[in-house]
């Protein structure tokens, strides 16, 4: 990133560390400003819930997404994109806050100077060819036109489309599509990138150029924050991942303590027994030491079971089954969280 | 705010409204824009190419002076006239032919006469066709019925007993019609409704009878048109099996012909049509080709009705819905938000290229309809309206319409905002907008419409005995002063957009379900 900022750009870092000091800034963990050589402030969730109508988006999130490379890891409809619509402000919060770098999302102005966001929407203005797609862009950040359509052609010479920068967008394919959106969230040199399944439709040369180019940002300091919904694709460049799964964060941090943590993690089952013998099931299951919880339903007949190693709680119940005891049924109260367990165990092996 | 954050938020707006106006102008949903803004420029234009074709096609047929066209008196014979102004630049004529009612000069009444004598005891009047009128419920009037033997002088049927149709009231019952009178208005007449209509007399013995007399509606003073058009008479002896001795099919219509003859004149500016009925000149026509002031009537008419009204109207809902609302079905409003942008200046922005692209449309259409307008006229004519505030007229009709757009752009901006659909606000709007006028003047300050009537600087054309109602709805009651007008469209519109911002700034990106 050799490009000399604007001076609106420079203006709106003097602004940031400014409202840094009036106090919207980072939270005392990250203990830095925005200034200065330290550690920039983080991307910051502190209990975020977004619902869309009744239907729950994402629920109590918090986060602190450090700089580096943070992948946004869920199924398909976990709500990856609601948080990255959150933290570009294309949505908003329904509770909690939200601090990009100290930089509320309400405040487009100074936020997305400082960020880029490569969305998952594939549509462009009919009238815009990739070259004057991002031109127009950068034209809202106050450059002059020369110094806009410089910056224009250099993004599309990172994403390797400057054959096709005079031909319209909506003629391109989904892959040049792809590169066209993220060439404009990084024409304006952002130190927050935000990129919705960057990595989708694209051939593996540039995916691989694409790959190091994240990593080239994350050196410099910069957040760079990807979604996937394919945890091989982006656990080999990721610092950080955040697991996410029906709205919830399941677990977060490097991918070595994400693993961890998902090994230690409790699994719920819910267990229903015949002959009203729950509690009898619960004595023998509550010995075993991998069981942290049991909650008895009041008809005696189910329960509700968390343990940490599923394995030992499957042995256990094949073992309470063979002493007489009758099991009816053993359901996992959470298949979705518990397929992306299994997903990443076996991403491991 | 400092000024330097004001400027380059200003810069910034502008840069946005730059970007916008291309779209605007140049996208193919802004030709229906265009063709509304344009068609009364067209409208005018084509009355004036005709005008003018129509002058030299007259002027080459032959003129005559102006003072021979309106020395041409009613009442004046044909061959008088065309002496006097030579030959007409046009003529046609012919036979017309009407058909009217056969006038019989009875008064209503008719005598019917068998030979020889019947011997009878009952007579019955049947009526077949009871009036000329082609009522849809037929009616019967009769005010007397008589019966004369072969002595011809005492009516056989005076007071004797009636029966016949269900009367029309208790008064006019069939003894009415063998009463002997027929002077006692309408009570004195038998009045029956519907089929079958019929009148019976019981003559009390079988005697012979050889004349009747039946006096219709006329006879008692009601319209011929009144009188019964076709009837037959019956006797009986014994009240059961019936013959019929008379039958009249009543009087009926004639063709009246006459002759026609339409002269046109024409003095240089004017045309006149005088019309010959049978030879005399009944009435006459003289009007201007090319009428200025009733041009400026028409042009002041439209630009109230048509133009305020309905162009303007759907021009910016057309142009100032799609500038949020359309981005959204297009799915292209995220490349707004997420542009460095506050978003009241995205709003400004956008509501600038809105207004500029629609008030140089709908003012340059206003203008150019006021050259459509007019060109084809006498520059004499013209130099004088141009000097006696002309200038003024087509300053004020360019300066309505870009204030017009001003005021709906900025209420359809707001609309774009808060609701998916437009159709259900813009009808209300419209609505709201068309009935202001009869609403209480405070409301009436609510309604973008008002202040744009107050600004037109020509009152829209109005007949004289239009009802009240019609012209509160045309035109404001108490209108506005210019300055009030401005100021007050001003304030609105400025309310309406702090209305928009709040909406925008907490407008979200909603394509569809994303998570």
């Amino acid at each position: 990133m050799s490009t000399q900022p604007p001076a609106a750009t420079r203006a709106s870092a003097a602004k940031r560390a400014a409202g840094a000091e009036r106090g919207h800034g980072a939270p005392a963990s990250d203990g830095v400003g925005g200034s200065g050589g330290a550690k920039p402030p983080g991307v910051i969730f502190e209990e975020v819930s977004k619902f869309y109508g009744e239907v729950l988006g994402v629920n109590r999130v918090t986060l602190n997404i450090p700089p580096g490379i943070t992948s946004l890891v869920g199924p398909n409809g976990s709500g990856k994109t609601t948080l990255m619509n959150l933290m570009s402000g294309l949505i908003f919060p329904d509770h909690g806050r939200i601090l990009m770098r100290g930089i509320s999302p309400r405040d487009p102005e100074t936020l997305m100077r400082i960020t880029g966001y490569a969305t998952q929407y594939d549509t462009a203005p009919r009238w815009a060819t990739g070259f004057t797609f991002i031109t127009t862009g950068l034209l809202l950040f106050g450059y002059g036109r020369r110094e806009a359509e410089e910056k224009a052609w250099k993004a599309l010479e990172r994403v390797g489309l400057t054959d096709a920068a005079t031909r319209k967008v909506a003629a391109y394919s989904k892959g040049m599509r792809q590169r066209v959106r993220l060439a404009q969230a990084i024409a304006h040199d952002p130190d927050i990138l935000v990129l919705d399944e960057p990595l989708n439709g694209l051939d593996p040369l540039v995916r691989a150029e694409t790959i190091d180019m994240f990593r080239a940002w994350a050196a410099e300091g910069k957040h760079v924050i990807i979604s996937s919904h394919v945890l091989q694709e982006v656990d080999v460049v990721s610092d950080q991942v955040v697991l996410i799964a029906n709205g919830m964060i399941v677990a977060e941090g490097k991918i070595r303590k994400v693993r961890d943590e998902i090994e230690e993690h409790p699994s719920q089952y819910i267990v229903r027994c015949r002959d009203r013998n729950a509690s009898g099931v619960a004595a023998l299951l509550f010995a075993e030491d991998h069981i942290t919880e049991i909650k008895l339903n009041d008809d005696r007949l189910g329960m509700l079971v968390m343990t940490r190693d599923r394995e030992q709680f499957a042995r256990a119940l094949g073992r309470i089954a063979l002493d007489g005891h009758r099991i009816e049924s053993v359901v996992p109260a959470d298949e979705n969280v518990d397929a992306l367990y299994e997903y990443l165990i076996g991403g491991e092996s | 705010m400092n000024p330097r954050a004001f400027g380059s938020r200003a810069r910034q707006a502008w840069t946005i409204a730059k970007i916008e106006l291309r779209r605007t102008f140049f996208a193919k949903r802004s030709l229906w824009v265009f063709a509304l803004a344009l068609l009364p420029a067209v409208i005018f234009f084509g009355h004036g190419l005709d005008a003018t074709w129509r002058v030299e096609r007259l002027a080459r047929r032959g003129q005559t002076t102006a003072a021979l066209i309106d020395s041409v008196q009613v009442g004046e014979r044909l061959e008088d006239v065309r002496t006097r102004l030579g030959e007409p630049t046009g003529e046609y004529g012919g036979v017309r032919t009407r058909r009217v009612r056969q006038r019989t000069g009875n008064a209503g009444t008719t005598t019917h006469v068998i030979e020889p004598p019947v011997d009878a005891r009952f007579v019955r009047l049947n009526l077949t066709r009871p009036s000329y009128r082609g009522e849809p419920v037929p009616v019967a009037r009769i005010y007397e019925f008589e019966v004369y033997g072969p002595d011809g002088r005492v009516n056989l049927a005076l007071h004797r007993p009636a029966t016949g149709s269900p009367p029309c009231s208790p008064e006019q019952g069939p003894e009415k019609a063998v009463n002997g009178s027929v002077g006692g208005g309408q009570a004195d007449k038998w009045c029956a409704q519907g089929w079958p209509l019929f009148l019976q007399v019981d003559l009390g013995t079988v005697r012979p009878v050889t004349r009747f007399v039946v006096k219709h509606a006329s006879a008692g003073g009601e319209n011929e048109d009144s009188d019964t058009r076709e009837f037959n008479i019956q006797l009986s002896g014994e009240g059961k099996s019936f013959t019929t001795v008379a039958s009249s099919s009543g009087v009926g219509f004639v063709e009246e012909r006459s002759d026609y003859r339409e002269l046109g004149y024409f003095d240089g500016r004017r045309e006149a049509g005088f019309h010959f009925v049978d030879g005399k000149l009944q009435n006459k026509i003289i009007r201007r080709v090319l009428d200025f002031e009733e041009d400026r009537l028409i042009f002041a008419g439209i630009f109230q009705y048509f133009y305020l009204r309905l162009a303007i109207f759907f021009g910016c809902l057309g142009i100032f819905m799609y500038l949020f609302r359309g981005e959204m079905s297009n799915r292209t409003l995220h490349f707004w938000f997420l542009a460095p942008a506050r978003r009241e200046v995205l709003l400004v922005g956008k509501y600038a290229a809105g207004l500029i692209a629609s008030a140089a449309i709908f003012g340059g259409g206003a203008l150019l309809a006021v050259a459509a307008m007019t060109w084809p006229h006498d520059p004499v004519e013209l130099q004088a309206y141009w000097n006696a505030g002309g200038v003024g007229h087509v300053f004020w009709y360019g300066a309505t319409a870009a204030l017009g757009c001003l005021g709906y752009g900025s209420v359809f901006l707001a609309v774009g905002l808060y609701v998916r659909n437009p159709i259900i606000p813009a009808a209300v709007l419209l609505a709201w907008e068309g009935a202001s006028g009869i609403f209480p003047h405070v409301l009436q300050k609510m309604s973008i419409l008002y202040y744009l009537q107050s600004l037109c600087p020509v009152p829209a054309p109005m007949e004289d005995d239009a009802p009240t109602l019609i012209r509160l709805l045309a035109a404001p009651a108490a209108p506005a002063s210019r300055p009030g007008a401005i100021l007050g469209l001003l304030i609105l519109t400025a309310f309406v957009l702090c209305i928009a911002s709040l909406a925008v700034r907490r407008m979200e990106v909603s394509y569809g379900a994303e998570t």
